[in-house]
């Protein structure tokens, strides 16, 4: 593997291995505990499109570079088609959510030509009724949860309004705790920046950071990350299983020494 | 599970009407009195949005100004933005509930929705200090900050509109937590409620929200001279500024606190002799 740090002063140098190797261990545990966010915003959609029997529920979450309100979860019958899907947080409904931190619901969306009918039409659905509520966290927005088109009325209510801000308090609660994982990057950019006490400039941050996500930029096929994704696999065996592979590796890890002899 | 609901708009709710107790009402006050064949002429409301369609059917040309935030490095500054229009829909809603109840209203629009999202605080902020600064009478507000930085700055910025004889009106955040300047008590602060009548008000004596007002399933304008209907509190909010600019109308030069006592005097929990 490439240096990746490049040429430095010898100081600079070993402060920025330790991080990386510090962003590498979050990175492999983050490969060993997959998606923890992702399954408790997922039952939260599942129960929210259980409780409104609606057509649909999702989160978008506020992503950077570019700016992107990026749907991660999704659930109900016409749900499947918006995750992966981003729009951009200054347009649309979840755009407007997301900006102001209200909570708003919208009825007639489909017959109103000027509704985001393109994006809306991406996912394969469009609906009727809309309500959307902001994921606040401590201190900002960094979400939307959605529900679309409540099956047994044609609009939703004042009391469906604030179950649904009950559920977002929930998943801005997963999100907030997964939040050191999921934005590694963001969060060492952050602790360099309190801890240059301004010595360090946007450039110099950045310049650091790239380096880290550089390394952090997992390809599956390389063989590190290609080992750690067939470890992390190992969680979910049997004891009689987990005997074997270990008997297994045991006898791998031996091969090189025995090799060497040779 | 309904004592957790962080539940602003309850005590508008059919449910919660029983319990809002009947506050004193004012000797002569009454809706009449208040607002009869006013209609809001010469009173100017700055709408501090997504920007206002000023030729849209429902705003019915009563959009005098449209500006916008622009963001400086270092420094933010107010221009003239005739051309963008609006960019969600939203500021627009605003303007044609406020021309519905107050039809020959004065509106400025500022936008501060859209743009660059980094600095949304700082434009919320630049905003409301070039409103109170213009000393523009109603100033209908429809989002709020979290951010605990700049909470004093908007402490201050709303004690200066108090003094300044702005009335702020803003939409209260169904989110728990806080969020400002919606939760001061310099401001009128608005949850919606469901009943379908544009003049149906609430004063609720258990603050922090002392208002309701209709906010649900609202016939609104919405982008591209369209339509829709909907539902929230900051569609809540436009009501009570619509009410504001035609009462001040009727009686220019009523302060922030005046407005505030006319409006509770007034509102249909008040006392039965001035129900109707």
């Amino acid at each position: 593997m490439a240096d990746p740090t490049g040429p430095q002063d010898p100081g600079t140098d070993a402060a920025l291995r330790i991080l990386i190797d510090a962003a590498r261990r979050g990175a492999v545990a983050q490969r060993f505990v997959p998606a923890a966010e992702e399954r408790l915003l997922q039952s939260i959609v599942d129960a929210t499109v259980g409780l409104f029997d609606a057509e649909a529920s999702s989160v978008a979450l506020f992503e950077r570079d570019p700016d992107r309100l990026q749907f991660a979860v999704a659930a109900g019958p016409q749900g499947a088609g918006v995750v992966g899907i981003s729009v951009p947080p200054t347009k649309g409904i979840v755009g407007y959510v997301f900006s102001t931190g209200q909570a708003i619901a919208l009825s007639d969306v489909a017959s109103d030509p000027r509704f985001d009918r393109a994006a809306a039409e991406r996912t394969g659905y469009v609906p009727r009724s809309i309500a959307a509520v902001p994921l606040v966290d401590r201190e900002s927005t960094v979400g939307v949860l959605q529900v679309l088109d409540k099956r047994s009325a044609p609009a939703f209510t004042l009391r469906d309004m604030e179950l649904l801000a009950v559920f977002a308090g929930q998943a801005a609660t997963a999100i907030a705790a997964s939040r050191v994982q999921r934005d590694l990057p963001g969060l060492i950019r952050t602790s360099l920046a309190e801890l240059g006490d301004g010595q360090l400039d946007e450039a110099a941050l950045d310049a650091i950071v790239d380096r880290l996500a550089a390394e952090l930029d997992r390809d599956d096929d390389e063989p590190f990350w290609s080992l750690v994704g067939q470890v992390s696999r190992l969680r979910s065996l049997e004891p009689g299983e987990l005997s074997l592979v270990r008997a297994i590796l045991e006898v791998v890890a031996a091969h090189p020494r025995a090799a060497r002899r040779r | 599970m309904t004592d957790e609901l962080p539940a602003w708009t309850e005590p508008f709710t059919t449910a919660g009407l029983d319990r809002l107790s009947r506050p004193a009402t004012i000797a002569g006050v009454s809706r009449d009195w208040a607002w009869k064949d006013a209609t809001g002429a010469g009173v100017r409301v700055a709408i501090v949005d997504s920007g206002v369609e000023g030729d849209h059917p429902l705003v019915q040309g009563r959009l005098r100004e449209s500006h916008a935030v622009v963001l400086h490095e270092e420094s933010e500054e107010i221009v003239d933005d005739p051309a963008t229009g609006d960019l969600f829909g939203h500021g627009t809603a605003c303007a044609g509930i406020i021309v519905g109840l107050a039809p020959e209203v004065e509106l400025v629009s500022v936008r501060v929705l859209g743009a660059d999202l980094k600095g949304k605080g700082r434009a919320f902020v630049a905003a409301l200090e070039w409103v109170v600064a213009q000393r523009i009478p109603v100033v209908n507000l429809s989002l709020s900050s979290k951010s605990e930085q700049l909470y004093g700055l908007f402490h201050e910025l709303a004690d200066e509109a108090y003094f300044r004889n702005v009335v702020l009106v803003s939409a209260a955040n169904n989110v728990p937590g806080p969020s400002y300047p919606s939760l001061f008590s310099s401001v009128i602060s608005v949850a919606a409620h469901d009943q379908p009548d544009p003049f149906r008000l609430y004063y609720n004596p258990e603050p922090p929200v002392e208002f309701g007002a209709w906010g649900v399933d609202v016939p609104v304008a919405w982008q591209g001279g369209s339509e829709t209907v909907a539902t929230g509190n900051s569609f809540a909010a436009p009501h009570v500024a619509g009410l504001v600019a035609r009462l001040l109308s009727k009686h220019p030069g009523l302060t922030p606190f005046e407005v505030k006592a006319i409006l509770a005097a007034i509102a249909d929990n008040a006392a039965p002799a001035t129900l109707g």
